[in-house]
């Protein structure tokens, strides 16, 4: 969310020459009104042992669907993923587990970019918008919870 | 709703402060018996302000018990404000580190841009300096640290250093911090706690050196998209010994109740 606006918002010009006054992006998109649908975000390696944190479900059910993989699931490992807002939470999932399992598990944590696509949709047809599309890019964090020694 | 509460200058990350707390109390609470101590609420530290009298008074009455429901929302409710947040001195999260490594503490409130602008000249070091050949293209380390909702924050600043800078080696750990509350009664004024509250923090060491790659949360230099294939070809024997724990009833019921699909629409064709 706080990462950089103005790059994306930079390529809208070439799209749409009509706004190629170099007023604040803001301004920029005024005259034709969009609407931002965002996309999902690119897909990814779905395992039996990941776990992709969200916003929208309970923290503790997140956290009891960890701890159930971990301890009845029989894995040695599983791998917390948070996307954005999300991180925080992932993070404090893992750490979560770790203290519950008195210190025996281990945290790997790997963080990386993950480029998403936003589009850009007319609101009004009859307007001279353009559909477009957009690219951010937003952290991500992969945090792998492993039990060290997996012999 | 915690605006109504007074700030002492300097807090600026107080108002945003409630909801990573209120996210961080609430796993606390399960885990009491493991991070005892940290959600203990004392009375009348000797940190009160000098102005203090240093009479004990209790404080009013749904407080007193020790296990106290999550701090930041009661207290705020009870009338406490916030005096003083300090964050206790944790060792640095990597062992065998140089003492002179520069350390990026993000907050809340950072700008990435001023952020990335000092540890950006710092590590390509400054172009005279380097005309010089005295630097040599400035530090070889750098590490940045982030706890709270300054996370995120943290490991933007570190993938855009690692994506302008290229070829780094990252180390990412995680842990606690406890940072220590002191909260004062705004209606006596007399009365205070002390709140010691843990909140997630990162620290990420980019390096120009080689770092040890047993290190549980090293990262490879470039491992943009390399990250997924690695991690699936570590996982896939973990994933195939799961498959044959507890893969056999959900694999087995599916393609058999697909046969069962296939046969109603074949049975259904010939009447035509």
């Amino acid at each position: 969310m706080t990462e950089p606006r103005n790059p994306g918002m930079s390529s809208i010009p070439q799209a749409a020459p009509v706004h190629t006054d170099s007023t604040s992006p803001a301004v920029e998109m005024d005259p034709v009104e969009y609407t931002l649908r965002k996309r999902l975000p690119r897909k990814l390696p779905k395992r039996r042992n990941d776990v992709y944190v969200n916003m929208k479900t309970d923290f503790r059910a997140q956290l009891a669907r960890c701890q159930k993989l971990l301890e009845g699931g029989g894995h040695r490992e599983i791998c917390v993923h948070g996307l954005g807002l999300a991180i925080n939470r992932a993070i404090n999932i893992a750490l979560q587990l770790q203290a519950s399992s008195q210190g025996v598990l281990q945290l790997a944590a790997n963080t990386s970019t993950v480029e998403l696509v936003d589009d850009l949709e007319p609101e009004d047809p009859d307007e001279a918008g353009e559909p477009m599309t957009r690219t951010r890019n937003n952290s991500a964090i992969h945090i792998k919870v492993f039990y060290p020694d997996p012999q | 709703m915690f605006t109504g509460c007074g700030v002492v200058s300097g807090q600026n990350q107080y108002f945003n402060r409630p909801h990573p707390g209120l996210e961080v109390n609430r796993p606390i609470q399960m885990e009491n018996g493991v991070t005892s101590g940290t959600c203990s609420v004392y009375q009348d530290q000797t940190y009160s302000n000098a102005g203090q009298p240093a009479v004990v008074h209790s404080v009013s009455t749904p407080l007193t018990p020790l296990p106290v429901p999550p701090p930041a929302l009661k207290l705020g409710q009870e009338g406490f404000k916030k005096v003083c947040r300090t964050e206790e001195d944790s060792p640095c999260p990597f062992p065998g580190l140089a003492s002179g490594v520069l350390e990026m503490r993000v907050k809340e409130g950072s700008k990435i841009r001023n952020l990335m602008g000092f540890a950006m000249a710092r590590m390509q070091g400054e172009k005279d300096a380097s005309g010089g050949g005295v630097s040599g293209g400035g530090l070889r380390q750098v590490v940045f640290t982030g706890s709270g909702r300054a996370v995120t924050k943290t490991i933007t600043c570190a993938e855009i250093m690692k994506r302008k800078v290229g070829s780094l080696h990252q180390l990412t750990k995680l842990r606690y911090k406890v940072v220590k509350e002191v909260w004062e009664s705004a209606a006596g004024g007399t009365s205070e706690m002390t709140v010691h509250r843990t909140v997630p923090s990162i620290s990420i060491l980019l390096s120009k050196d080689p770092l040890d790659p047993q290190e549980p949360g090293y990262q490879p230099p470039e491992t943009l998209s390399a990250l997924w294939e690695e991690k699936e070809g570590v996982e896939s024997s973990s994933q195939t010994a799961c498959k044959r724990s507890h893969g056999p009833l959900p694999y087995s019921s599916f393609p058999h109740s697909k046969r069962v699909c296939l046969g109603d629409g074949v049975s259904v064709h010939p009447p035509h």
